[in-house]
């Protein structure tokens, strides 16, 4: 059933630009950028889903749908992270790619390497609690969850940024090229996919239990 | 035996309550479910339908309770508003593949029937339908999924008399073919030429749940001038209004013989002065 659900959520539901910032990850290509501000258009796009789908009325019809109410949530959601893990997976490519091209240190922030794939992770972990919560408390007021929920990822952007430049353990063995320090990064890969895991199943928990007490 | 039955359903908004909305909907019956705007019908269907949570109360379809068996009710049971009023800018073929896919019964030769039946183009996207055409592509899905229960959400609305009547032809038809159907709807001729029973709700509360034809013959209309009334004659009037010569209400069959001009009322004169009568309390 949720594979049908899925199917449904790509033909029917999906916004056109999911795909289109979805290759916005080649911004890690770019000599000096901000990179972590590259996860921000997947929430954009998935924000773009979610209304497209209130004007939709895709709730109503999946809701219609012989399905528990609790599984629109999860594909919903699945959705979600299936885009999040390939833009990670894809950004973890060209990171590759950026070594091999021996492109020079990023002194927009942090350095394309593996710890920005866990940094990723933690930012993507954080946006789903906040805004899918939120979302699914009220499915009608989509920009309300999501101006607060990238409110709060640009403010974990600004602070991490800022501790890499504060932090001596952040500056000085994260924000280098890899494989240094790899124990370190792959430390910080570990932490953001338990944060990632542990957040995104959460949110799918109170979610599903929001949704299913909402009037639609 | 019953296909739907609801037992005690309450919803409590703050300017509107469901109140212990109990009723039955029979195997091949077309049972039409009544109210002025308000008065709880959307919230009833939209319990029975998962749209709605209810405070308290159950639904049961074919003897399973919804909340345990939401899956396998909603396989039986159609859901038909006002035409399909999702994805209005896809094409029917492609909202048809993705809903076929949830439906193990899907009959695809009963799918390409009801679309060469209705006149309905694949290509199209429901935003080129009419409104008519909106709710003949509904039914063709929920028909094409083996539905044994369609719940018609004010379906006729917006429809002109002619759409209207074919849509008519077609419950009588499914009825006839076993299929039940519960019919919202306050276009209340619509129910004078198919309804076997009538669900009647108003402020929230079930106020007669008979047959059809039970429900009309306990009343009669009668029209008078009431300074000529007897005070036994004003005692047995309900709903008392004005019309263009005077003033009509309703009085109950057994009191018919105080009006010698007594007659039967219909569906929507009842209605309108059993809504009078409320009003006026």
């Amino acid at each position: 059933m949720l594979k049908k659900l899925l199917r449904k959520e790509l033909v029917l539901s999906m916004h056109p630009t999911v795909p289109l910032m979805l290759l916005l990850c080649v911004m890690v290509l770019i000599p000096n950028y901000p990179y972590t501000v590259v996860f921000f258009y997947s929430t954009l796009s998935l924000f773009f889903t979610c209304l497209l789908g209130r004007e939709n009325n895709d709730v109503v019809y999946t809701v219609g749908l012989p399905v528990d109410k609790r599984d629109a949530v999860k594909a919903r959601m699945l959705f979600a992270a299936l885009f999040q893990l390939l833009q990670l997976a894809l950004v973890a490519v060209l990171c590759a790619v950026r070594h091999r091209l021996g492109l020079p240190a990023n002194e927009g922030g942090l350095e394309a390497n593996t710890a920005l794939i866990g940094v990723g992770l933690m930012l993507f972990g954080g946006f789903n609690w906040v805004f899918f919560t939120s979302y699914y408390h009220n499915v009608k007021r989509v920009g309300t969850s999501f101006i607060v929920a990238s409110a709060l990822f640009f403010a974990a952007v600004i602070v991490g940024e800022v501790l890499l430049h504060v932090a001596p353990f952040l500056r000085d063995r994260l924000d280098t090229a890899d494989p240094l320090f790899m124990p370190e990064k792959l430390a910080t890969l570990a932490v953001g996919a338990a944060v990632y895991v542990g957040a995104t199943y959460a949110a799918y928990r109170k979610s599903a239990r929001l949704f299913e007490r909402q009037d639609l | 035996m019953d296909v739907l039955e609801v037992k005690g359903l309450c919803k409590t908004y703050p300017a509107f309550t469901l109140d212990h909305v109990s009723f039955h909907v029979g195997r091949g019956r077309i049972c039409g479910f009544i109210g002025r705007n308000g008065a709880g019908k959307s919230t009833t269907l939209g319990s029975l339908t998962g749209l709605v949570h209810p405070d308290a109360g159950e639904a049961r379809f074919f003897g399973m309770d919804l909340r345990g068996s939401e899956t396998a009710v909603k396989r039986k049971t159609g859901f038909v508003s006002s035409g399909v009023n999702y994805y209005p800018n896809r094409k029917l073929r492609t909202i048809t593949s993705v809903t076929r896919a949830f439906y193990p019964d899907w009959d695809e030769a009963a799918y390409e029937r009801y679309m060469k039946l209705f006149h309905l183009d694949e290509a199209k996207t429901p935003a080129q339908l009419s409104a008519g055409m909106k709710v003949k592509y509904a039914l063709a899905l929920a028909l094409s999924h083996r539905a044994e229960l369609l719940i018609l959400d004010e379906p006729t609305s917006g429809l002109d008399p002619v759409s209207r009547d074919e849509l008519l032809d077609i419950f009588m038809q499914l009825s006839s073919e076993g299929k039940s159907i519960l019919f919202s709807t306050h276009i209340t001729s619509d129910l004078d030429k198919c309804a076997d029973d009538i669900v009647y709700i108003q402020r929230g509360r079930i106020l007669a749940e008979e047959t059809l034809d039970d429900f009309v013959a306990a009343y009669r209309l009668v029209e008078f001038d009431a300074a000529a009334l007897t005070p036994a004659q004003r005692e047995a009037l309900v709903g008392e209004k004005r019309v263009k010569h005077g003033f009509s209400a309703l009085t109950r069959a057994e009191n018919a013989a105080l009006f010698p001009n007594a007659r039967e009322a219909t569906l929507e004169e009842i209605m309108v002065h059993l809504e009078k009568e409320e009003t006026s309390c």
